[in-house]
C-alpha cells in the first residue's frame, strides 16, 4: 500500500487540504479584527500628524477620538484627512509618496488650513535601513517639521542645517534617506500649494 | 510518569536544545533584548513544537517514509502561521516587536529536530510532552539571556523599572553582540557542569 505510486500523492494532497482549510478558516475569522487594528494604527498616525496626543493605546478609544475630530474628504481620488469639519477646518493631512534610498516612502504631511504652516509629518511605510535611515520614524526627527512656515514663491521649504535658514537637522549616517525625505516634502508641498493657487 | 520526568530532565538540562544541541541560536540572539519578547517567542515555540510533534506522531504510521520531511514542514508551517495570525489579531504590539521572527519560527531547527528524532518513533502523547519540554528548555535559555540584557541595557525587567534614573544603561547589552557573549557564557557554564557530572559517573562506574 505505502509502496504504491498514488498513495503519497493522495496523502500529501489530503494533509495540504486539511491544513489549508484550517488556516483559511482562521484567517477569515480574524480578518475583521486585523483590519480594525490596521485602521486604528493609521488613525493614530493621522492624529500624530495633527499633533493631537492619543489618550489611550486602546484601538476602540483611538477610533472614537479619531471620529470626533477628523473628517475624510476625497480630492482627486486621494483620501485627505481634515482636522475639524466644514467651515471649521484647521488643517489638512495630505498623502505623499516618493523614492527613498531603498524603496518608496509613504507619508502624510499636515498643512494648516491657510496653507501657511507645516503641522507635522508621519511615515506610513518605508524600507530604509533599520537604525540608520529607519530613524526617520523617531519622534525627535518628525517633530522638527512642526510649525515650519511655508514661505511664498520658494520651492525649498525644508532646509537641513548647517545651511543658512536651516530648519531641520538631518539624521547622522543617513544622508541619502534624509535628502529623500526633504525632496519628497518639498516637491509635494510645492504641488499642493500650486493646486490651491496660493502664491 | 517516570518517562515524563526523564523527558523534562533531558529537554531542560542535559539535552537542552540551545546549550546542549546548539539549535535555535539564530532566534535566541535576535529576540533577547527584552524579556517580554523572549517570553512570547518562547511560548510561540512551545506551542509549535508541542503541537507539530503531536500531529507528526499521530500520523506517523500512515506517512510514507520518503515524503515525511515534506509532511513535517507543512505541518510545522501551518502551526507557525496560526501563531502569527493570533499575535496579529490579539497582540499587535507584540507582533510588531517580533516582526519577521515569528514567521521564522519555522526555520527553528529545534522543531524539525524533535520531529525527526523523537515524534517519528514515539506515541503522540509522549511526543507532545517532549515538544513542551524542548520548548521550555529553549524559553529558559532565552529568558536567562534577556534577563541580563534587559536589566543592564535598559535597567528594567518586563518593562518595570528596576534601577533608578541615575543608572547608566550599558548600550552594548541592547546591541546584538551582547547576545553572542552571553550565549557563549551560558554554553560554557552549562558544559562545565555537564562534564563534571559525566566524569563523576565514569569514576563511580570504574
Amino acid at each position: 500500500m505505502k509502496k504504491s505510486f498514488a498513495y503519497p500523492i493522495i496523502f500529501m494532497s489530503l494533509i495540504t487540504a486539511i491544513y489549508t482549510f484550517l488556516l483559511a478558516f482562521l484567517d477569515h475569522s480574524t480578518a475583521e479584527q486585523i483590519e480594525f487594528l490596521a485602521s486604528a494604527d493609521l488613525q493614530k498616525k493621522i492624529l500624530y500628524v495633527f499633533d493631537i496626543p492619543v489618550k489611550s493605546q486602546d484601538p476602540e478609544k483611538i477610533d472614537k477620538q479619531f471620529k470626533e475630530k477628523i473628517t475624510i474628504k476625497e480630492i482627486d481620488g486621494e483620501k485627505v484627512y481634515l482636522l475639524g469639519e466644514n467651515e471649521d477646518v484647521k488643517a489638512f493631512a495630505y498623502p505623499v509618496r516618493g523614492a527613498g534610498l531603498w524603496g518608496s516612502i509613504e507619508a502624510y504631511i499636515g498643512i494648516s488650513a491657510d496653507y501657511s504652516k507645516l503641522v507635522g509629518i508621519e511615515f506610513i511605510s518605508h524600507s530604509e535601513t533599520p537604525g540608520l535611515g529607519g530613524r526617520i520614524d523617531e519622534d525627535w526627527y518628525k517633530n522638527q517639521f512642526r510649525g515650519i512656515e511655508l514661505k511664498k514663491s520658494k520651492n525649498e521649504y525644508i532646509v537641513y542645517s548647517p545651511s543658512p535658514n536651516a530648519n531641520v537637522d538631518a539624521i547622522t549616517g543617513a544622508t541619502l534617506t534624509s535628502q529623500s525625505v526633504r525632496d519628497i516634502v518639498n516637491v509635494n508641498i510645492g504641488k499642493i500649494l500650486e493646486e490651491k493657487k496660493v502664491d | 510518569m517516570k518517562k515524563v520526568k526523564e523527558i523534562f530532565r533531558m529537554g531542560l538540562w542535559e539535552d537542552n536544545p540551545v546549550f546542549g544541541q546548539i539549535l535555535g541560536i539564530c532566534s535566541a540572539l535576535a529576540v533577547t533584548n527584552l524579556m517580554l519578547n523572549s517570553l512570547i517567542m518562547g511560548l510561540g515555540l512551545i506551542f509549535v513544537t508541542a503541537l507539530s510533534s503531536f500531529t507528526i506522531s499521530l500520523i506517523r504510521s500512515f506517512t510514507p517514509k520518503h515524503i515525511r520531511m515534506m509532511v513535517q514542514v507543512l505541518i510545522i508551517s501551518a502551526y507557525v502561521i496560526i501563531v502569527d495570525i493570533f499575535l496579529k489579531a490579539y497582540y499587535p504590539d507584540m507582533s510588531k516587536a517580533l516582526g519577521p521572527y515569528v514567521g521564522l519560527i519555522i526555520t527553528n531547527c529545534i522543531i524539525m529536530g524533535r520531529a525527526e528524532a523523537f515524534a517519528q518513533k514515539n506515541t503522540p502523547f509522549i511526543s507532545l510532552i517532549d515538544g513542551v519540554a524542548s520548548g521550555l528548555g529553549y524559553t529558559m535559555v532565552l529568558l536567562m539571556i534577556s534577563f541580563v540584557r534587559e536589566l543592564l541595557g535598559f535597567g528594567t525587567l518586563f518593562g518595570y523599572t528596576i534601577f533608578s534614573e541615575n543608572f547608566t544603561p550599558w548600550t552594548i547589552m541592547v546591541m546584538p553582540p551582547a547576545a553572542f557573549f552571553l550565549l557563549a557564557m551560558i554554553i560554557w557554564g552549562a558544559n562545565i557542569f555537564l562534564n563534571k557530572k559525566e566524569k563523576r559517573k565514569e569514576v563511580s562506574k570504574a
